[in-house]
């Protein structure tokens, strides 16, 4: 309504001194923030900082105790979150508010449901088919589906269309990304970009710093409900500074003593699992971790990672394959058989697979003690001791804990709780899944500083983790998981983010690259492979062998020095021409594949044998740059 | 360690007015003084005995109800399986000893819990359509062993069940104390009574931590079926007489002791002491409007009317504390 001068002057919004107790925490304390039409502002902060309090006065689920929050000038007074959907101010949640058992169509029309009067059908369907278009996203999630059978992506879509079905103009995001795989966040991202375009003030709230930095224009910095840092460009701030603004103080490495990346080759093996199917998602996978080593389990959401630690743990059934432990078969059916066996497991979700609310923080400590203890009585006496050295190093305050109720503490204090469980039972073998999902950065470090502790101590720790910055950071080794299949184990020190995320595409979005491979192979009588190389070790993505003269000696998922393979000269120049070995065997071509966004996806390779005739090294180059187009 | 001398004090007194159980006792004290300025009678000795009196039937079935209800589930049919368990007992009867025919009527009660434990923990079925199907069977049998009439050819000394006396208090009081205590004992201090709470409060909690959550589930059916039989057993030991009618509303009152106790219909939380003050507090109102005299009729409407208010009240009074 205002005028776009008028717009660029006057925030779409602005809070000040707003400040919240709930009984004796205060949740906000005088924090003041501002957004502006056509921005994507990050809200940052520890957890309970209030980031999450503050997000809910501006979309009215929570009334402030004081201060003033303007919206286009005018003071806004919410007596319910229908005034402000009415105003046009929307919340996009972690847990969305939509209703599983209607269609997404109903569901983006939720609200208008509520008023009086006939609404008719096809008008809807068509402004349905409109907001979804406008997202980019139309025909992609079918309006008459029901919304149980989504996924957290798509059912994110629809909490959108549905805040801008009643013409919202400024969306908060709170987590928006926590159980997104990555090509989903930057699907996400394209959104959120539309949006600013449009002229909507978003609010970006997250933990993911890199994603702050792909996706904000400006952030806001709360620290224990006041506003540390107000309304500044992203662009003009580090990591580091964001993350000492967030905690109050300067943090050294977040991963613990930088000690990630070590290859650890003497410790005894504990766990090994072969060939492990359980079906749907699980179909070959296999990976072994040795005392004293952190292996993470790295790949997409859905890519069968929880769902392989949960077999092998024992919370689900197993089709196939080995499960060995210090070397013996074990027979793993249900969580007590592993358990006994020595393996302690912080499944993925704290909510609802490790947090027993009605029991005090004591009795979920000892919940795993319980479930191991054998005998009549419950066996808490005994672990008395173990307790109270677990809580003091865990700088956990004894007295204060002991009674109170898991829910009251912060996500980070819940999931040491949790971790504390299981080591209690001093367990050979510690998986966790998302150790740090939810869990602020200061928290987070501390969680990584214990978990190598824990395998200092000899104890083999296995991580699953989406976010790869935590995974290449805190473990040594790393398994790829993909589509259900192992494909790669590799020591971290080998990879890097981009690395990672090639390694953990889906398989099927190499059949493009595998046909390439194939028909390079084919043609010319030779190999094909496509291969991430780092100064003098090769990983090898994809490999297709037509000629076996041609083995260039190395296969899909191997990594090793350059030296060990048989075309070493020409891996070491790196050349978009032929390069013969010295034996004369092989004659090799490199040629680089750089992603449309003009990241290093490695090298595409044809190894032709000796005698074979040469194709033109420029005709290779120009099809490996057209398939790169298509990435 | 050294604030701990400081910090008790205001703890105890906040888990004091917080504790529900404690809010619980003080209604059943107003109640109780309520009751006793309309009727001189009501605190009276006789009286008092036979208050308690009154408690040992449903006080019996409410320990097996909260078992199921701390599970998050719920028996229906503890009415009905008293009843056809009573009837069985009185089959039984003219075959074998009393010892013995006491003992298959609770074996029979559990066996039925145990059937709608299984449906309800390893099927998945929704335990109060399952509990619903088994108290319509369980009334249809009674009514068709029993010949639609009742029995009483008891053994008149089957009635020192009830009143033998020991130290004063009438045996089924003291059943009910010990019975009691011991439920409490269990709940709080054993695995299994830890792992009844667990699966309550989160499931997949319990699971993931490698509890039985399976066994622990169908146990508190078995528990409230045996119960059932167990507390049919005192009733007839006091008329020496069962009709296929027996036991009808028991589950009711039983569900509605559990829940002025404190216990959480969703699971995990309550307690045999706010069963017990809940089981005291239904027989008081019940015992006070006899006393004074109000028919049976409007008794329905009042007990009602206090369970509802009582529940108000306490939501109230929980939302200002803070749980």
């Amino acid at each position: 309504m205002n005028a776009p001068g008028a717009e660029q002057a006057a925030p779409l919004l602005l809070a000040t001194g707003v400040s919240k107790m709930f009984d004796r925490t205060r949740a906000l304390n005088a924090a003041g923030f501002e957004l502006r039409a056509g921005e994507v502002h990050g809200l940052l902060g520890a957890n309970g900082a209030g980031k999450s309090t503050l997000s809910k006065v501006i979309s009215g689920h929570v009334v402030p105790d004081s201060g003033e929050v303007l919206y286009r000038g005018l003071p806004l007074r919410f007596r319910s979150t229908r005034d402000a959907l009415a105003v046009g101010i929307a919340i996009v949640m972690q847990e969305t508010s939509l209703v599983p058992d209607l269609t997404v169509l109903e569901n983006i029309f939720l609200p208008l449901l509520g008023k009086p009067g006939r609404l008719s059908f096809p008008a809807l369907r068509r402004r349905g088919g409109e907001l979804l278009a406008s997202l980019g996203h139309e025909g992609i999630v079918p309006l008459e589906a029901e919304v149980r059978g989504l996924s957290a992506a798509q059912k994110q879509l629809v909490e959108i269309a549905k805040a801008l079905g009643l013409g919202a103009k400024l969306i908060i995001f709170d987590e928006p990304t926590a159980s997104l795989s990555p090509s989903e966040v930057e699907r996400l991202f394209d959104i959120m970009g539309r949006l600013r375009e449009d002229g909507c003030g978003l609010v970006f709230v997250s933990h993911r710093l890199e994603e702050v930095f792909a996706v904000t224009d400006r952030v806001t910095i709360l620290r224990e409900g006041r506003t540390v840092l107000a309304s500044r460009e992203t662009a003009s701030l580090s990591q580091a500074e964001l993350i000492r603004h967030m905690v109050g103080q300067e943090l050294g490495a977040i991963y613990a003593g930088g000690l990630g990346g070590t290859e650890r080759r003497e410790g005894r093996v504990a766990l090994e699992v072969e060939a492990l199917e359980a079906p749907p998602l699980v179909r070959n996978v296999s990976f072994s971790v040795r005392r004293g080593e952190i292996l993470g389990l790295g790949g997409l959401v859905g890519a069968g990672r929880s769902e392989a630690v949960e077999a092998v743990f024992g919370l689900r059934p197993r089709r196939g394959g080995r499960i060995r432990i210090d070397g013996r078969d074990i027979d793993i059916r249900k969580p007590g058989d592993s358990i006994r066996a020595g393996i302690g497991f912080v499944a993925e979700d704290r909510r609802s697979q490790n947090i027993v609310p009605d029991m005090s923080v004591k009795e979920n400590l000892l919940l795993a003690h319980l479930g191991a203890h054998r005998g009549f009585g419950r066996g808490y006496a005994a672990r008395e001791a173990a307790v109270e050295r677990l809580l003091q190093k865990l700088g956990l305050p004894a007295d204060r804990l002991l009674d109170a109720n898991m829910l009251n503490f912060s996500g980070g204090m819940q999931q040491k709780i949790i971790i504390a469980r299981w080591l209690l039972l001093e367990p050979k073998i510690l998986i966790l899944d998302e150790p740090t999902k939810g869990v602020d950065i200061g928290t987070r470090s501390s969680i990584y500083g214990m978990l190598r502790e824990v395998a200092e101590k000899g104890v083999a720790v296995v991580i699953v983790s989406s976010d790869f910055e935590e995974l290449l950071g805190v473990s040594d080794r790393v398994v790829v998981i993909s589509d259900g299949l192992s494909v790669a184990d590799l020591p971290s020190a080998l990879l890097d983010e981009e690395k990672l995320t090639l390694l953990a595409a889906p398989r099927t979005s190499m059949a493009k690259n595998t046909e390439l491979l194939r028909d390079l192979a084919d043609q010319s009588g030779g190999a094909g492979f496509w291969a991430l190389i780092e100064k003098d070790r090769l990983i090898c993505l994809n490999a297709f062998v037509a000629t076996g003269a041609a083995d260039p000696g190395f296969a899909t998922g191997d990594a090793k020095p350059i030296s060990d393979t048989r075309i070493p000269g020409a891996l070491a120049r790196r050349e978009s021409i032929f390069v013969s070995e010295p034996d004369g065997k092989r004659a090799t071509v490199l040629v680089p594949l750089r992603s449309p966004r003009g990241h290093d996806m490695g090298w595409v390779g044809l190894t032709l044998p000796d005698g074979a005739a040469l194709p033109s090294a420029e005709a290779i180059k120009d099809r490996v740059q057209a398939l790169s187009g298509a990435l | 360690m050294t604030n701990s001398s400081a910090m008790p004090a205001r703890s105890t007194l906040g888990s004091l007015s917080k504790s529900l159980e404690i809010r619980m006792l003080l209604l059943a004290a107003v109640i109780a003084v309520a009751l006793s300025l309309l009727s001189p009678y009501f605190l009276t000795r006789s009286n008092i005995f036979n208050i308690l009196d009154q408690s040992v039937v449903i006080g019996i079935v409410a320990v097996g109800m909260t078992f199921v209800i701390l599970t998050g589930g719920i028996d229906l049919s503890v009415g009905s399986v008293a009843g056809l368990t009573g009837i069985l007992l009185g089959l039984a009867l003219q075959h074998v000893a009393l010892p013995v025919a006491i003992g298959l009527a609770i074996v029979a009660g559990a066996g039925i819990g145990l059937l709608s434990g299984i449906l309800v923990a390893y099927f998945g079925l929704a335990a109060f359509v399952v509990t619903l199907g088994v108290m319509a069977i369980g009334r249809s049998l009674a009514y068709i062993f029993s010949g639609q009439t009742a029995i009483s050819n008891f053994p008149s000394d089957m009635s020192s069940i009830v009143y033998t006396s020991v130290f004063g208090v009438p045996s089924n009081v003291l059943f009910l104390v010990v019975l009691y205590l011991v439920a409490w004992a269990y709940l709080s201090f054993t695995k299994g009574g830890r792992t009844i709470y667990a699966v309550g409060s989160n499931k997949e909690a319990a699971r993931a931590a490698g509890l039985n959550v399976l066994f622990y589930a169908v146990l508190p059916y078995v528990v409230s079926g045996a119960l059932a039989a167990v507390a049919i057993t005192f009733s007839i030991s006091q008329l020496l007489s069962i009709d296929p009618l027996a036991g009808q509303g028991m589950e009711l009152d039983a569900i509605a002791a559990v829940v002025i106790g404190g216990a959480s219909l969703f699971g995990g939380r309550g307690s045999m002491i706010g069963t017990l003050i809940g089981v005291l507090i239904m027989v008081m109102i019940r015992n006070g409007l006899n006393l004074m005299g109000v028919s049976p009729f409007w008794q329905g409407s009042a007990i009602g009317t206090i369970i509802i208010v009582a529940l108000l009240v306490e939501r109230l009074v929980s939302a200002r504390v803070g749980r």
